[in-house]
């Protein structure tokens, strides 16, 4: 049997439909956002959007619409989900806690219907009589609503139009009335069809208009008094109520499509209107009063900006929009009434989105032993690629617009007696300033026995209810209480201060190569010993080891030219140990600290990097010396205290904050972008926060208590497709599609992108004539069409700089591309697969698989070849290319005069779209027949089938989960997995791949690839896991799938099916259903998968549930049975949530 | 007219609403998500349920369209009129047959 647990890392993010209404009170302003299978209910404030609740719905949404019941004052939510699971929602808070009630529920499948080729479109009667649907073809479902019956008898009534586009009910209507657009032989035309609900069936057509536009595709009704509807068209927008018409072709609607649109009056004479370019119309109905009534007398149409590639468009309140989008962030933004920079729209916040993730690379840039994740996200102008990784978050309570910072302390000044600090040091050149905090409110104060005419070095509170400040020039004494100055202390003749530490009772102070230790007395500072050290001192630290103790014992110096670190012992400054670090880049910070009572000493260097080292507190002595990578610039080391206990920050480029897990130092990223200094801060309105200096700022905030996943965005202006990491030249490289529209001179790029901004752009010579002759289509074109244009990018792996951009002649394209050592060559190349995609043809017949060398800021062709073909895969398998080319399965190896040479071939597909290799064993997956496992037999040169699962699939993604286990995901959305039988008995049975296990994902995964988001093997787990899956898919999500023995999948198992009963399911789905594979009309019980998002979620039920999901639940704990207490479950689950 | 007339006037909800987010320091983006909500009561409240009509849709439309006829018919009949003859030419042989299946629906 096999085993897997499968868990969402990062929920999906793609927006599917969005809407604004009163839905948790009659007064509050709702926005509802729904994401695959997600609905997220928000409040609008006046600090902007406020995220209430994230419902999960059991099936993927589809849409989603809110009615408002007549005579009452709220908004209920209908949702239609992939599986024709139909639901009415309805929200209610009292005090803070929401509930939502399921109103209505059932399933509106039908057995026999063909499903209808514009998709599922769902539109309710503006007076709430009855919702209709589009699901099948030649069928119109209507659930006719009535909040007194019981039951609500939802019937298919028979529709002529067979291809239809779009659908909704016109306002003002006596009978409820629906509009449709639909096609037939002749066109596209407009027909209204009265319903009558009585007897369940179209009465009449009230009108219809013959031929609109040939690419009419959306339908906007009209509200009353003006009632009627709006056509909207590729290129035109014509306004029908019937007897009158109105059409406008805006010049500005140029190439691309309206997909969505938002209603902004209540009388319904302003909409927004967007594309799939990202561009924001309005769209206005002039109107004219006349003896019939209001009528619309014209129809303006007005370009107001660029936004996200929006799903959906919803006006919020006071010019505010939420953009939803499938292709980039979602949106806030705000509508200006003055153009600002040619734009009405102000873009306010962004909504990250990964989808669609359509392929990622997992890399551990840092060698910490930690994974991060490339995705290929977005679409077109909005592409992007995001680095994910998991860290620790700030929250950001204020921020001071502060540039130049130069060091920051926090003090209590004169205020000893309570436990808050109430002031702030900020070090600039030449000067120091100082901020007093009162409340939430900062002001400028000043310390008179401060020298504010100086840069500060250091800041702090010392014994005795002292301050003390150190410049260049002198450490200087003052009494908190009078902030009188009471003593100083200089270095003699004009020697100035380089670097200092200092603790409550102690300073140590150095002057180049000689270094003083001075105590700290009550109205005095007194120089207690001074020493010549061999070198320039570079960094030191006086920090006491023993938390209890006021004052230390050993000083850790940083030395300049020799680049040691160096423990003195106090007070006599006698060195007790050197320890010699290697390398030419000096120490910039160094800090003696302790977690979990091991005594560390932290150094760190120049150029980001840091060592680590055991220190004995008695000896002196380091031991066990480590080194990692933080940053890639000076870093700095300061302690503070959190969730009691001690953590160093890093200040760098690339922040860092160390703490020990385990006996084991952890370096965990954190989501801000450079940090120069840090300070912790304890005051009265920022308990327990930190204070940051940022390049520009100062921020105060909270830190995170656990670590979450980080997404940094590296826009890109165009689509990724494809990334493969190659570690020899540290650069990605990452495949493209760029649109460039033709115009008088050639094709041009209609904006600036990575591709056209890169340091080095080559052009790739399209040498390969089309098959069977003709020109190509590129030379030929249109002025106004598109044209895809392929790139290759290769993109540094530490700054994303786009270093090099190949592009390559229409039609070319790439395929696929990967990172590969070949044979004995030394290098390392990037493998290029393309095809030449004609439109006329189903199929590419002709491609190329190219080798490039990235080396030195060069991108040179070292060898290609042809292939009659698309090339959908590549993996390195040996030393060699393996290649996925239509139906066949080839290996090509590198022979000594650079070329490819084609070493044996199998064909046994439609189309092998995925290749996966371990060992001499190929998983292929193929269009539609499932996965087949090949072996390569190296001595005879040849491909062998194993084995293949025979049951039809259409394949997404495969994956090789150990040597006889096998992930598939297919094109439901499910996954399975497939097992090779090596103990079979007979031939006929080991060639097959029986599936052994099977789940509902509910999203489409995209690619597979092996990879850990967190540090494998810190400290010890208590859960068995084995192996670690991740998966990017269409909607944005990221997850893992892993091994798990059988005795944890059932004790998990148990837990699951309790926990299915304890959690209920919004919209009454039930989760058993959600999850059972199911392939049109074939459907069967998940099973050897469990649920990770419902395992996860026993961490927030209260204690109460908790305690109800373990009665009676068994557990085996070292090798004994057991009945599983709360706490056990905890701790199990809690570690399972540690692998994301 | 221009675009900023088009934008004047925008509607208001909430006056408030959105006041108090400054986009001094650029653009915000947001990861944040919602708590998770997990109902572990059931509402006493009953939900309705949406069934289906499981009726065949072709049937129902020709035993629609069948009532239909045969009301307009028998008001023809009632009224005995001798113009609409021309209608009913092309359905008379069936005409012998509805009564008794107006009588076997009544039964």
């Amino acid at each position: 049997m096999s085993h897997h647990y499968v868990v969402t890392a990062q929920k999906p993010t793609a927006v599917v439909a969005c809407l604004t209404g009163n839905f948790t009170s009659e007064t509050d302003l709702n926005l509802v956002i729904a994401r695959n299978n997600q609905i997220e209910i928000d409040l609008v404030t006046p600090e902007g959007l406020r995220p209430l609740k994230e419902i999960n719905i059991n099936g993927k949404i589809t849409v989603m619409r809110h009615f408002r019941p007549p005579d009452t004052k709220k908004d209920l939510l209908f949702i239609l989900t992939r599986r024709f699971n139909v639901m009415i929602l309805e929200a209610r808070m009292v005090g803070d806690t929401i509930t939502v009630v399921t109103k209505a529920n059932g399933n509106v499948s039908d057995s026999v219907g063909i499903l209808s080729e514009g998709g599922f479109i769902a539109a309710i009667d503006p007076k709430a009589r009855v919702i209709g649907m589009c699901l099948y073809q030649g069928l119109f479902t209507i659930i006719p609503l009535d909040k007194d019956a019981s039951e609500l008898k939802a019937t298919n009534l028979r529709m002529d139009e067979l291809t239809v586009y779009d659908v909704e009910f016109l306002h003002g209507c006596l009978n409820p009335t629906v509009i449709v657009i639909h096609r037939d032989n002749d066109g596209r035309h407009v027909k209204s069809h009265e319903i009558n609900l009585r007897d369940k069936e179209f009465m009449k057509i009230a009108w219809k208009q013959d031929n609109v536009e040939t690419e009419a595709t959306m339908l906007i009704p009209v509200p009353s008094p003006i009632c009627g509807v709006i056509v909207i068209g590729r290129e035109s927008i014509v306004y029908h109520d019937g007897s009158n018409y109105h059409a406008v072709a805006p010049l500005t609607f140029r190439q691309s499509t309206i997909n969505c649109y938002a209603r902004i009056d209540e009388k319904g004479l302003r909409y927004l209107l967007g594309n799939m370019d990202g561009q924001l119309y309005m769209l206005f109905l002039g109107t004219t009063e006349t003896s019939k009534g209001i009528t619309v007398k014209d129809i303006k149409v007005e370009q107001l900006g660029e936004i996200s590639i929006p799903e959906c468009i919803t006006y919020l309140d006071n010019g505010f929009l939420y953009i939803g989008s499938r292709h980039g962030d979602s949106q806030l933004v705000r509508l200006s009434s003055e153009a600002i920079d040619g734009t009405f729209v102000i873009p306010v916040e962004n909504f990250t989105n990964l989808a669609p993730i359509l392929d990622i690379a997992v890399v551990d840039l840092d060698r910490q032993g930690q994974g991060q994740i490339i995705t290929c996200s977005g679409s077109f102008k909005d592409g992007s690629l995001r680095i994910i990784r998991i860290g620790i978050g700030i929250q950001e309570h204020a921020c001071i617009d502060l540039p130049g910072i130069k060091g920051m302390w926090s003090l209590k000044v004169g205020i000893d007696e309570s436990s808050y600090e109430n002031t702030l040091v900020l070090a600039f050149v030449g000067h120091t300033r100082i901020l007093t905090l009162s409340g939430e409110e900062v002001e400028e104060t000043d310390i008179p026995g401060f020298a504010s005419d100086l840069q500060s070095f250091l800041c702090a509170n010392v014994d005795y209810d002292q301050l003390i400040q150190v410049t260049a020039e002198s450490v200087r004494l003052v009494k908190s209480a009078t902030k009188a100055l009471v003593g100083e202390w200089k270095p003699e003749g004009d020697r100035s201060i380089g670097v200092v530490s200092c603790n409550t009772t102690q300073i140590v102070a150095a002057s180049a190569r000689e270094i003083f230790y001075i105590s700290i007395e009550d109205g005095s500072l007194v120089e207690k010993c001074r020493k010549i050290l061999p070198y320039e001192v570079a960094c030191l630290d006086v920090t006491p080891l023993d938390e209890k103790q006021n004052k230390s014992d050993l000083v850790a110096v940083g030395l300049w030219t020799d680049i040691s670190a160096v423990i003195l012992s106090l007070p006599d400054l006698e060195t007790i140990y050197t320890e010699k670090l290697s390398g030419e880049i000096i120490p910039r910070s160094i800090l003696m600290t302790t977690f979990e009572d091991i005594h560390y000493l932290l150094c760190a260097l120049g150029d980001g990097s840091m060592y680590y080292f055991i220190l004995d507190k008695t000896t002196g002595q380091l031991t066990e010396k480590k080194k990692v990578t933080l940053g890639t610039q000076p870093t700095t080391l300061r302690t503070f205290r959190s969730f009691a206990t001690t953590n160093v920050f890093a200040c760098s480029d690339r922040p860092t904050v160390i703490y020990s897990s385990n006996h084991k130092l952890v370096f965990s990223n954190v989501n801000l972008k450079e940090v120069n200094h840090m300070c912790s801060l304890n005051a009265q309105a920022y308990p327990d926060s930190l204070a940051l200096a940022t390049k520009n700022s100062v921020i105060l905030g909270t830190i995170d208590e656990i670590q979450k996943l980080h997404i940094r965005t590296v826009p890109l202006g165009e689509g990724p497709r494809r990334i493969a990491y190659q570690e020899a030249s540290q650069t990605f490289a990452v495949s493209t599609l760029r649109i460039d529209v033709h115009g008088r001179g050639g094709a041009k790029p209609l904006r600036n992108s990575a591709s056209t901004q890169a340091q080095n752009i080559t052009c790739g010579s399209n040498i390969l004539p089309k098959p069977g002759g003709g020109n190509s289509t590129a030379a030929n074109a249109e002025v106004g069409q598109e044209i895809d244009v392929h790139n290759l990018l290769i993109i540094d792996q530490n700054t994303f700089e786009v270093l090099h951009a190949h592009q390559f002649v229409p039609p070319e394209t790439i395929s696929t591309l990967m990172s590969a050592k070949l044979g004995d060559d030394p290098n390392t190349y990037y493998v290029v697969a393309t095809s030449l995609v004609y439109p006329e043809e189903p199929e590419p017949k002709v491609g190329r698989i190219i080798i490039f060398h990235y080396n030195d800021n060069k991108l040179t062709q070292v060898a290609e070849t042809k292939v009659d073909g698309t090339c959908y895969a590549l993996v390195e398998f040996n030393g060699k290319v393996l290649a996925g080319i239509g139906s066949f399965v080839r290996l090509y190896e590198w022979t000594n005069e650079k070329e490819l040479r084609m070493e044996c071939n199998i064909q046994n597909m439609i189309a092998a779209l995925f290749l996966k290799a371990k060992g001499d064993f190929i998983l292929v997956g193929d269009l539609m027949r499932s996965i087949t496992l090949l072996q390569h037999k190296q001595m005879e040169g040849i491909f062998v089938e194993i084995a293949r699962d025979c049951e039809p699939k259409w394949m997404r993604a495969v994956e090789i989960l150990d040597d006889d286990t096998f992930l598939g995901c297919e094109t439901h959305d499910n996954l399975f997995v497939c097992q090779k039988d090596s103990a079979a008995t007979t031939d006929e049975e080991r060639q097959l791949l029986p599936e052994l296990a099977r789940f509902h994902l509910g999203d489409t995964i995209n690619v597979f690839r092996h990879g850990s988001l967190v540090m494998q093997n810190v400290g010890e787990r208590t859960t068995p896991i084995n192996g670690c899956v991740l998966y990017g898919t269409c909607n944005g999500a990221i997850g893992i799938v892993t091994q798990i023995p059988q005795d944890f999948y059932d004790f998990l198992h148990g837990l699951e099916e309790r926990l299915k009963k304890i959690i209920k399911s919004v919209g009454k789905i039930d989760h058993t259903y959600y999850r059972n594979y199911q392939i049109n009309t074939k459907v069967e019980p998940s099973e050897g998968f469990i649920d990770g998002d419902l395992i996860e979620s026993f961490l927030d039920l209260n204690r109460e549930k908790m305690r109800e999901a373990v009665l009676g639940l068994e557990l085996t704990m070292g090798g004994e049975r057991k009945a599983a207490d709360v706490e056990d479950v905890i701790k199990i689950v809690e570690d399972l949530t540690r692998m994301h | 007219m221009s675009v900023s007339d088009f934008i004047k006037g925008l509607p208001i909800h909430d006056s408030n609403n959105f006041t108090h987010l400054s986009n001094d320091h650029g653009i915000r983006t947001s990861q944040k998500r919602a708590s998770v909500y997990l109902p572990t009561e059931d509402v006493p409240e009953p939900a309705q349920l949406i069934v289906m009509d499981k009726r065949c849709v072709l049937l129902r439309y020709l035993t629609q369209q069948w009532d239909k006829k045969t009301l307009q018919r028998k008001r023809e009949h009632g009224s005995e009129s001798s113009t609409n003859n021309a209608n009913s030419t092309p359905n008379g042989n069936s005409s012998k047959k509805r009564p008794r299946l107006d009588a076997n629906e009544l039964n």
